[in-house]
């Protein structure tokens, strides 16, 4: 059934993808009829907007690596692994006068052999926004603040949750947050100066994520435009986190060359380290984080976007060996005697501190996609490499999308993953993923 | 009779520069013809392509002084809420989704199909360009129009206009090896009250793009005052909300 349903998926994408095919009329520009009225020009107090995908994922598992061994000691009878995902997101709005309510929900369903069906719903973003002038913005509620200026990290987005690596536009769901926007606008070297202070309370209510116990988190981002440059500069303190300063600028060097970057430390970080036998131990330091990167723009109209980041948080080789070593005696132990002790304990650090993305220090991300190539409009293809500078492990990610007809899109993307034993990509639990989604709004 | 001719001849010569035609003055003019210093608008642009199928989309813009421009998609549903921002030759782009501006390039489009960024949030020739020459015509005039900087998306202009209102009827768009990237056609002059009476459409073709085709339509374009808070990164997500 899932063979089928794959296989129909595919043909429709690639019956849809091959451009004239569904437009096979052949009609002169001249003697198209053009509408001159614009309806959109009447303001409604309301908006609604709705985006409807259908997708599909196959994972080829890797059944000699740590992380599969981890999961499925006893092995896995199927060697693929297939998702079907319904997915449902909607926006909608209503402003009167001042006050403008906002909301985004998303709802997911889906299917696969571990789980069959199951579904997942969310608010991502719900709240009240003020606004009583250009200059000034009052926002209560579950509110996404996308700080920073990096396209596939953001060590400066101290109010966010992690970006997917392999989905880095992707929406994200905010936190309760009492936010704002101060705005004043000069003329002469300094253009533009805004103030965005951010108090995110903590209870066992909302926000939990940052802690059990109850605390106010306080924040804060000033930007400046002058120079031709963006500059913020950032913080976050509390009683029960870790605070926090960053500053992020970008700056275009030409029409066609942009370059940014981000720099955090963040004080008294707590790192959770295991030796090959499991103990655990805390180290506390300042870690530093960074990010530069460009974005490079070709007469071809080929778009480079390459960042180099340095993850201060992240595991040095040494301890992910350790980490992995832990992995491979439990396993060990696990054949031979039955006993799930060390595999366990692996499994519980796994999901809380290692088995993340990024979890290592010094990164490289680079995509490169080409607009509109054979003149085929709305169709973009891109490669996408993430290496791991540490272990020299990474992933190679081919990718298209298409927008054929208005309002639907389809997209194409196979990713492999490269990297030798006892290395974050070669260890993981699959060593090949073929993602294609069909996305309608309305 | 010859101290006469003398005089008149010398009269002449000194008058001819005040006849003489000033390029740049003229495009200024086009300018202000084509619409007010600060203004607010609406726009649908439209991609055909060979086939003659047809992608819609619908902006809202608004304009202020000679550098600040912002705009925002309100159809189709795919675009809707993208904004842009443009101070001078700095771009910037805000999609819902991704949830921040980023930095874009004048060059790069936002749509995707033969209009550029550039050409979306134009702001004034004259801010861009320096007129070179003006050839006169039957018609009126063409002005040749070399960029200012080399981060403008055109390197060099052929602009013909037209008539006793000074508006542009066609206009070549040239990279800077000499290349044809665009030609862009005005069309309908309309009058759109408040004494801005100027083309509604805008079509384009390009050889780059052989058999597309580009429209644009211009509605309820108006003068409108601004404050500047509206043309910074933390506004974007609320452009809209400018609309009455």
């Amino acid at each position: 059934m899932k063979l089928s349903l794959c296989t129909l998926f595919y043909l429709i994408f690639i019956y849809i993808s091959i451009p004239g095919f569904i437009y096979a009329e052949d009609k002169s520009s001249e003697t198209i009829d053009f509408d001159f009225e614009i309806p959109e020009v009447e303001k409604k107090p309301y908006s609604f907007n709705a985006e409807f995908k259908i997708s599909e994922t196959i994972k080829g598992f890797d059944e000699d690596s740590l992380l599969f061994q981890q999961r499925y000691p006893n092995g896995n009878d199927d060697d693929t692994f297939y998702q079907t995902d319904l997915n449902l997101k909607v926006e909608g709005s209503y402003q009167v006068s001042i006050v403008k309510l906002y909301a985004r929900l998303n709802g997911d369903l889906y299917y696969n052999d571990d789980e069959d069906w199951e579904n997942d719903r969310r608010t991502e973003e719900a709240y009240i926004s003020f606004l009583p002038g250009p200059s000034i913005t009052l926002d209560a509620g579950k509110k996404v603040l996308k700080w920073g200026k990096g396209y596939a990290w953001n060590p400066t987005a101290f109010f966010s949750r992690p970006k997917d690596i392999e989905d880095p536009d992707a929406t994200l769901e905010g936190y309760y947050v009492v936010t704002g926007d101060l705005i004043k606008s000069m003329d002469g070297v300094l253009k533009t100066i805004a103030l965005t202070p951010v108090i995110l309370p903590v209870s066992r209510h909302i926000n939990d994520e940052w802690g059990m116990e109850r605390d106010t988190i306080w924040g804060g981002k000033i930007y400046f435009f002058a120079f031709d440059t963006d500059l913020d500069i950032m913080f976050l303190s509390g009683e029960e986190v870790e605070d926090r300063f960053g500053i992020d600028f970008s700056k275009n060097i030409s029409a066609n060359f942009e370059i940014h970057g981000e720099a955090a430390i963040v004080l008294d970080h707590v790192k959770y380290i295991t030796d090959q036998q499991g103990n655990l131990t805390e180290k506390k330091y300042d870690a530093i984080n960074f990010l530069l990167g460009i974005r490079y723009l070709t007469s071809h109209d080929t778009t480079y976007i390459f960042e180099y980041f340095r993850n201060g948080q992240g595991y040095s080789s040494d301890e992910m060996e350790d980490y992995f070593t832990l992995i491979e005696d439990g396993y060990q132990d696990y054949i031979s005697s039955g006993s799930m002790a060390d595999l366990g304990t692996s499994r519980q650090y796994g999901s809380q501190f290692y088995n993340q993305q990024t979890v290592m220090k010094d990164y490289l991300y680079l995509k490169v996609s080409q607009k509109e190539p054979f003149d085929i409009l709305y169709f973009t293809p891109s490669v996408v490499c993430i290496y791991n500078i540490n272990d020299k492990s990474g992933s190679i990610t081919p990718q298209i999308t298409y927008t054929p007809i208005t309002n639907l899109e389809l997209e194409l993307k196979a990713t492999f993953l490269l990297g030798k034993d006892y290395t974050e990509f070669g260890e993981k639990l699959n060593d090949y993923k073929v993602y294609a989604a069909v996305k309608y709004y309305f | 009779m010859k101290k006469i001719l003398l005089i008149v001849f010398m009269s002449l010569c000194i008058s001819a520069p005040a006849f003489a035609l000033d390029g740049n003055e003229m495009l200024k003019k086009v300018d202000r013809n084509l619409n007010p210093e600060s203004y607010e608008m609406y726009r649908k642009l439209i991609d055909i392509e060979p086939d003659g199928s047809k992608k819609e989309f619908v902006m809202y813009a608004v304009k202020k002084d000679k550098e600040k421009m912002a705009s925002v998609f309100l159809s189709p549903a795919s675009e809707k809420g993208r904004s842009t921002l443009r101070i001078g030759e700095n771009m910037w782009l805000y999609i819902p989704n991704v949830g921040k501006p980023i930095r874009i390039t004048s060059l790069q489009s936002v749509t995707g199909g033969v209009f550029n960024n550039s050409d979306i949030m134009r702001l004034d020739y004259s801010l861009e360009y320096n007129c070179e020459k003006v050839e006169a015509t039957d018609k009126g005039h063409i002005l040749h129009l070399k960029a200012k900087t080399n981060t403008v998306a055109y390197d060099r202009l052929k602009m013909w206009v037209y008539g006793k209102r000074l508006l542009p009827d066609k206009i070549e768009c040239f990279a800077s090896s000499g290349m044809l990237i665009k030609t862009i056609y005005y069309k309908k002059v309309k009058d759109f009250g408040g004494g801005i009476v100027r083309p509604a459409v805008i079509e384009t073709d390009s050889p780059l793009y052989k058999g597309y085709k580009s429209i644009m339509i211009f509605a309820k374009v108006k003068a409108k005052d601004l404050p500047d808070e509206v043309f910074t990164l933390n506004y974007m997500s609320k452009v809209e909300g400018l609309r009455q």
